[in-house]
C-alpha cells in the first residue's frame, strides 16, 4: 500500500463529505454526517487514519498532514454548517411564534372621573393654589342663611316657592352656595378668603339648558383693602388657568341683592377666541358667572365693620364650565349617568 | 320690558345708531336681551334689574341714555285745559289705609266720547306688545310705558256714592276682575272701593263693572302708588301678575303719580274729547321725605382700586340728574325720587363704577399672606376615586330627588326630607339610599345597550334633620366580554368581594368576619354585613326584577366617614432575612364547614411564625363522600432572626392538623 493511494482516499473522503454536507438540513444531519465522518468508532476518516500504521515510515507525515488538514477541513465545516442551521432553526421557531400584532389588545377596565367632578376639583386646585380655603355646607338650608342674611328682602322673586324648593316654612334646598359665606363670616373675622363649591337646586324643570339640581361654585374675599380691581384681577388669572392663558375677561354691571357693584362675568369665547360664533351668538363672548363688591348690609348679619373690611363675591355653574370645557351641548347628560357619556372622561 | 328707539329719540337727543346703543347700555347695566328693527323703528328687549324699576318707562331709559352721552331730557309736554268746575266737588278719595298707599292721585274727565283709538297710538302700543282696547284705556297704558306709572281708569258713572276708598279687603270680599275670573280677597289686600263694594285690586287689576265701556261718559282716572310688598304678595297670591303690579312691586315713583296723571287726563281729552275738571285730587299722607347720601373722595380708591378725578365724578352726578354739593370730604348728593334703590355710600360708588365704565378700572390681585387649604376629607377621596378608578368603576352624578315610596323599600326606618312644592310627585323626597339610583343607571345603561358596568357614586344622602356622605359600587353583566383572545368572565361575587377587600386594605381596615343582618334588598346566602362600615353582596332576585334587569346585580355600601377616619399611616416591618416555607394541604371537610371556620381552627394554635395561611383550591366532588368537599389550603412559615428548620415546621404542622381534627373533623386527604 502506498501513501499516494492513502491520500487519494482521504481526498476521496473529502470530495465525498463535500457532496454529503450539501444536503444536510438539520441539527440531527448534522451529526449524523459528523459520525459518519468522524466517529471514533466508525468514522470513515477515522477508519482511513487507521491505517496510518501500515503505512512505510517516511510516507505516514505526509499522510498525516493530509489527514489532519481534511479532518479539520471537515470539522471546521460542521462547525459552521451547524452554527448556521442552529441559527435559521431559532429564526425559525421565532417565526412560527408570531402573532398578529394588530390585532387590538387586552386592556384591564378603568374606570372614568365624572366630568363634573374633574371640573370641580380643578377649580378647587386653581383656587387652592392662590390661596383660598375650600368650604362646603349643608344642602338643605334655613331661608336665613340662604336669603335674609344675603339681603334679599322680604319677597324677594327668588324666594318664591315657584323658584325655590322649601321643607318648611324656613327650611329650603339651598338655591346657592352663598350660605355657606355667610356661615364662614359667623365663625372667623377676616381675612376670609374662601371657595364654596357644592350643589343646589333651583324649580327648573330638567331640559338642555336647565335643572332642578346643579352645581356651583362661589368666591368670598373679604379683608382690610379688597377692591373692585382685585376682583377683576381674581377673575382673570382664575379663568386664563382654567381656559388657557389667552383668556379675557369682561364685567358688565349687572344686580344681585349680595353685592354692589355688581356684574355679569363673561370671558371671550372659547370656540372661536372671540371672533364670533354661533355659540357665543356672535359676540365673542359668553356669560360664565355673576360677581360684585360684598354688599355692605351682610357685615351687619356677621358683624364685621363696614368701615374696615370690603371684600369681594363671585360664583359660576360647575356644569357651564364643563360644558365649555369639553363642548357640551346638554346640561341632562350630567345626571343621565350613560356610560357612552362617562366613557369620555380621564 | 320693550322699548322703542324711536320713543326714545323723542324723549332725548341720540346720536348713535341702535346697535351702537345696545353696546352703551351693555356697559351700564342694561342688559340687552335682543335688538329687532321693526319697520322704521327698532325695539330693545330690555332685562331691567330688579332694583331699578325707574326703567321700565321710555323715559326712564331716557334719563339712562342722557346719563350716558351727557344730552339733555325732553319730558312729554302737554297742554291741560280744565273746566270752572272742580274734580273735588263731585267725587271724593280717602285712604284708609296709608301704610299700603302713600298717595292717591285723581282726575275727573266728564263727559268723553270712547272709541278706537287713532292709528298711531295702535301702531306704537302694538310694536310694544300691547292690544289697543279703546282710546281711554290705550291711554293709560300708553303713559304707563312713557312714564312708568300704572294708571287705571274707572267709568266714574258705575262708582257708588261718587268715592273712592283704598282699604283693605273685608273677609271672603269677591271681586270679578276685568280678565272675567272671579277672585276671593281677605284683609291682607288693598283694595279700592266705591260706597258700596269694592271695585279693583289696587295696584294689580281692575273690576269688570266698573271697567270703561263704549257707553262710558265720565271717566275717574287713577295714579296711585302702593306699597311694593303688599302688591306681590297680593299678585301672588291670586296668581295674577300685570304690568302694573310688576311696576308697583319694584317701587314705583311716587313723585311722578302728579305729572302722570295730567299727562294721561291732557292726552284723554285730546283723543275722547271731554271736559278735566279743576284741580287733581291728590291723597298723600306720608310724603316723601328727601334722601340724601355722601360719598367720600378717598373711598373711591380705596373701594374700587383706582380714584377718579373730581370733575369726573362731578359730571356723572349732573347727567344722572343727582344734586351733589362738595364737602370736605367729598359730596353731598340728593337722591332723586326715582332712584329708589340709592340710599348709601355704596350706591353711589355703584353709579360711579358704571357711568365711568368697568374697564377704566385696573385689574389686580389681592396682597395677602397666608396659604391655601382643601377640605379635610379631600386627600382621602381623591385616593380612594383613583382607587376605584384604577378597579374600573366609573362616577355617576344622579339627581337627588325621589319618592317616598321607593325610599322605603331601601330605608324603611329613615324619615326622608319631604319638599313641600316639588316638581312631580316622584320627585317628593331627597333620597335615602345611594341605591336606587345606582339601579336606575344600571338600568339606563341597560335600555341603551350596555351590559356591562361598573360604576360607583360618592354622594350625599338625606334624612330629616341631617345629611352625610356616603358611598356605593356595583356592577353588573361581563367582568371581561368575549374578545379575540379570551372568553368572556361574568363578574361575580368574589369579583366585588376581591374590590371590597382591595379598598379596606387601601384604607387599612381589616375585614372584621362576623355577619350582621342583611337588608331585605340583598340575596340571604350571597351578602355581607359588616357593622355600620359595610354591607356588600349579590342584589336580591326580586330587585333585580323590579328594576327590568337581565343580569344580576352586584353592590357594596360604605360609610365613607367611617372608611376615611380608619385610614391611618401603615408602618412597615423590614423586609425578612430569611427564607419562608411554604406548605400545603388537601382537607377534607364536612360541607357545613365555612371557610372563616378552617382559618379559625388554624389561628387557634397560635403559632408566631405562621405569618399566611391561604385556600388554594377547592373541590365539590370527587373520590369522597357526598356530604364532605376538599379544601387545599397553604401555610407559610417564617421567623425574623433564623432559617427555620424541617423538624420544626413539621411539629407545627402537626400541630395545626390535630386543631382542625379536633375542632371540624377535618380528614387529611392523601
Amino acid at each position: 500500500m502506498s501513501s499516494n493511494d492513502g491520500i487519494g482516499r482521504l481526498r476521496a473522503i473529502e470530495r465525498q463529505f463535500d457532496e454529503d454536507r450539501v444536503s444536510v438540513a438539520d441539527l440531527k444531519a448534522v451529526e449524523d454526517i459528523r459520525t459518519r465522518y468522524l466517529s471514533r468508532k466508525a468514522g470513515l476518516l477515522t477508519l482511513e487514519l487507521q491505517n496510518l500504521g501500515k503505512l512505510p515510515k517516511d510516507q505516514r507525515a505526509e499522510f498525516g498532514r493530509v489527514a489532519n488538514e481534511v479532518k479539520l477541513k471537515i470539522e471546521a465545516s460542521l462547525e459552521t454548517l451547524q452554527a448556521t442551521i442552529a441559527q435559521r432553526e431559532k429564526q425559525n421557531a421565532l417565526e412560527r411564534e408570531a402573532v398578529d400584532v394588530t390585532l387590538p389588545g387586552n386592556r384591564r377596565r378603568i374606570g372614568h372621573r365624572h366630568p363634573l367632578t374633574i371640573v370641580r376639583k380643578e377649580i378647587e386646585d386653581i383656587f387652592v393654589s392662590m390661596g383660598y380655603a375650600v368650604e362646603d355646607g349643608p344642602e338643605v338650608e334655613s331661608s336665613y342663611y340662604n336669603f335674609d342674611a344675603l339681603n334679599f328682602p322680604p319677597g324677594h322673586p327668588a324666594r318664591d316657592p315657584r323658584d325655590t324648593f322649601y321643607v318648611s316654612e324656613h327650611m329650603i334646598l339651598r338655591t346657592h352656595t352663598s350660605p355657606v359665606q355667610v356661615r364662614t363670616m359667623e365663625k372667623i373675622q377676616p381675612p376670609i378668603r374662601i371657595i364654596c363649591p357644592g350643589r343646589v337646586f333651583r324649580r327648573d324643570a330638567f331640559d338642555p339648558t336647565h335643572s332642578p339640581m346643579f352645581h356651583q361654585v362661589e368666591c368670598l374675599v373679604v379683608d382690610e383693602g379688597i377692591t373692585f380691581a382685585d376682583l377683576k384681577g381674581t377673575l382673570e388669572r382664575f379663568h386664563k388657568r382654567f381656559f388657557g392663558e389667552k383668556t379675557k375677561t369682561r364685567l358688565r354691571p349687572s344686580f344681585f341683592p349680595f353685592v354692589e357693584p355688581g356684574a355679569e362675568v363673561d370671558v371671550s369665547c372659547v370656540f372661536c377666541d372671540g371672533s364670533g360664533c354661533r355659540v357665543c351668538k356672535g359676540t365673542g363672548w359668553i356669560e360664565v358667572m355673576g360677581a360684585g363688591m360684598v354688599h355692605p348690609n351682610l357685615y351687619q348679619f356677621v358683624n364685621y365693620d363696614p368701615e374696615k373690611y370690603t371684600g369681594f363675591a363671585f360664583g359660576g355653574g360647575i356644569e357651564r364650565y364643563a360644558m365649555l370645557k369639553y363642548n357640551i351641548n346638554d346640561l341632562q347628560l350630567f345626571f343621565q349617568n350613560d356610560m357612552r357619556f362617562l366613557g369620555h372622561f380621564e | 320690558m320693550r322699548v322703542s328707539y324711536r320713543w326714545l329719540k323723542e324723549l332725548v337727543e341720540i346720536a348713535e345708531t341702535p346697535q351702537q346703543l345696545g353696546d352703551r347700555f351693555t356697559n351700564v347695566g342694561l342688559a340687552v336681551d335682543a335688538l329687532e328693527n321693526s319697520g322704521n323703528d327698532a325695539i330693545f328687549e330690555l332685562d331691567v334689574a330688579t332694583n331699578r324699576p325707574d326703567c321700565l318707562s321710555h323715559l326712564g331709559v331716557a334719563r339712562e341714555v342722557a346719563a350716558i352721552y351727557g344730552s339733555a331730557l325732553r319730558p312729554p309736554k302737554f297742554q291741560l285745559r280744565e273746566s270752572e268746575k272742580r274734580a273735588a266737588d263731585v267725587f271724593s278719595i280717602s285712604i284708609s289705609d296709608p301704610d299700603l298707599c302713600a298717595r292717591y292721585c285723581g282726575r275727573y274727565i266728564a263727559g268723553v266720547k270712547i272709541g278706537p283709538s287713532p292709528e298711531w297710538l295702535k301702531a306704537r302700543l302694538e310694536l310694544l306688545g300691547v292690544r289697543s282696547i279703546n282710546n281711554v284705556a290705550d291711554v293709560t297704558n300708553y303713559v304707563m310705558l312713557e312714564l312708568g306709572q300704572p294708571l287705571h281708569a274707572f267709568d266714574a258713572d258705575t262708582l257708588a256714592g261718587q268715592q273712592i276708598i283704598v282699604r283693605r279687603a273685608d273677609f271672603d270680599e269677591k271681586l270679578t276682575t276685568l280678565d272675567g275670573v272671579e277672585r276671593k280677597l281677605n284683609p291682607s289686600m288693598l283694595v279700592i272701593a266705591d260706597a258700596k263694594r269694592t271695585v279693583a285690586v289696587a295696584g294689580v287689576m281692575g273690576g269688570g263693572e266698573t271697567e270703561i265701556s263704549a257707553s262710558t261718559g265720565n271717566v275717574l282716572l287713577e295714579s296711585a302708588n302702593f306699597d311694593a310688598l303688599s302688591i306681590r304678595k297680593t299678585s301672588r297670591a291670586l296668581g295674577l301678575a300685570t304690568e302694573a303690579s310688576y311696576r308697583f312691586e319694584r317701587g314705583a315713583d311716587i313723585e311722578m303719580a302728579r305729572f302722570a296723571c295730567d299727562r294721561a287726563a291732557a292726552l284723554i281729552q285730546e283723543l275722547a274729547g271731554g271736559t278735566i275738571l279743576r284741580d287733581l285730587i291728590d291723597v298723600y299722607p306720608r310724603p316723601r321725605t328727601p334722601v340724601t347720601a355722601t360719598l367720600r373722595r378717598n373711598k373711591i380708591g380705596a373701594f374700587l382700586g383706582a380714584s377718579v378725578d373730581d370733575a369726573i365724578v362731578d359730571g356723572i352726578f349732573e347727567r344722572l340728574a343727582f344734586k351733589s354739593k362738595h364737602t370736605h370730604e367729598g359730596w353731598s348728593v340728593e337722591v332723586p325720587s326715582h332712584r329708589v334703590d340709592i340710599g348709601r355710600e355704596e350706591d353711589l360708588l355703584d353709579e360711579i363704577a358704571r357711568h365711568h365704565g368697568f374697564d377704566k378700572f385696573p385689574a389686580t390681585l389681592p396682597k395677602w399672606s397666608g396659604y391655601g387649604s382643601s377640605l379635610p376629607s379631600e386627600s382621602d377621596e381623591r385616593f380612594l376615586r383613583n382607587r376605584l378608578a384604577a378597579a374600573g368603576y366609573s362616577e355617576i352624578i344622579p339627581m337627588a330627588f325621589s319618592d317616598e315610596s321607593t325610599e322605603r323599600k331601601f330605608r324603611p326606618q329613615i324619615e326622608p326630607v319631604r319638599l313641600t312644592n316639588p316638581m312631580a310627585e316622584d320627585e317628593a323626597v331627597l333620597r335615602t339610599s345611594l341605591v336606587p339610583s345606582i339601579l336606575r343607571a344600571i338600568q339606563w345603561n341597560a335600555y341603551h345597550g350596555i351590559r356591562d358596568v361598573q360604576l360607583y357614586e360618592l354622594g350625599k344622602v338625606y334624612r330629616n334633620g341631617g345629611e352625610n356622605r356616603s358611598l356605593i359600587i356595583a356592577a353588573t353583566g361581563a367582568l371581561r366580554p368575549k374578545g379575540v383572545h379570551e372568553a368572556e368572565r361574568e363578574f361575580g361575587f368574589y369579583d366585588l368581594k376581591g374590590d371590597v377587600e382591595d379598598l379596606l386594605h387601601a384604607f387599612n381596615v381589616k375585614l372584621q368576619s362576623g355577619v350582621d343582618s342583611l337588608p331585605a334588598y340583598y340575596h340571604p346566602g350571597r351578602a355581607v354585613g359588616l357593622g355600620d362600615l359595610l354591607v356588600f353582596g349579590e342584589l336580591h332576585r326580586d330587585y333585580v326584577r323590579d328594576y327590568k334587569l337581565k343580569h344580576r346585580v352586584y353592590m357594596a355600601e360604605f360609610d365613607v366617614q367611617l372608611l376615611f377616619e380608619s385610614r391611618a399611616p401603615r408602618s412597615i416591618e423590614a423586609v425578612p432575612r430569611f427564607p419562608s416555607i411554604r406548605r400545603d394541604f388537601s382537607l377534607l371537610l364536612n360541607k357545613a364547614v365555612k371557610y372563616a371556620d378552617v382559618e379559625q381552627a388554624v389561628r387557634a394554635v397560635a403559632i408566631p411564625q405562621l405569618i399566611e395561611i391561604e385556600p388554594f383550591d377547592r373541590l365539590e366532588r370527587g373520590p369522597f363522600p357526598e356530604s364532605k368537599y376538599a379544601l387545599a389550603i397553604s401555610l407559610t412559615y417564617q421567623s425574623p432572626d433564623r432559617t427555620l428548620t424541617d423538624d420544626e415546621v413539621e411539629v407545627f404542622d402537626k400541630r395545626i392538623l390535630d386543631s382542625l381534627r379536633q375542632r371540624l373533623g377535618a380528614e387529611l386527604r392523601q
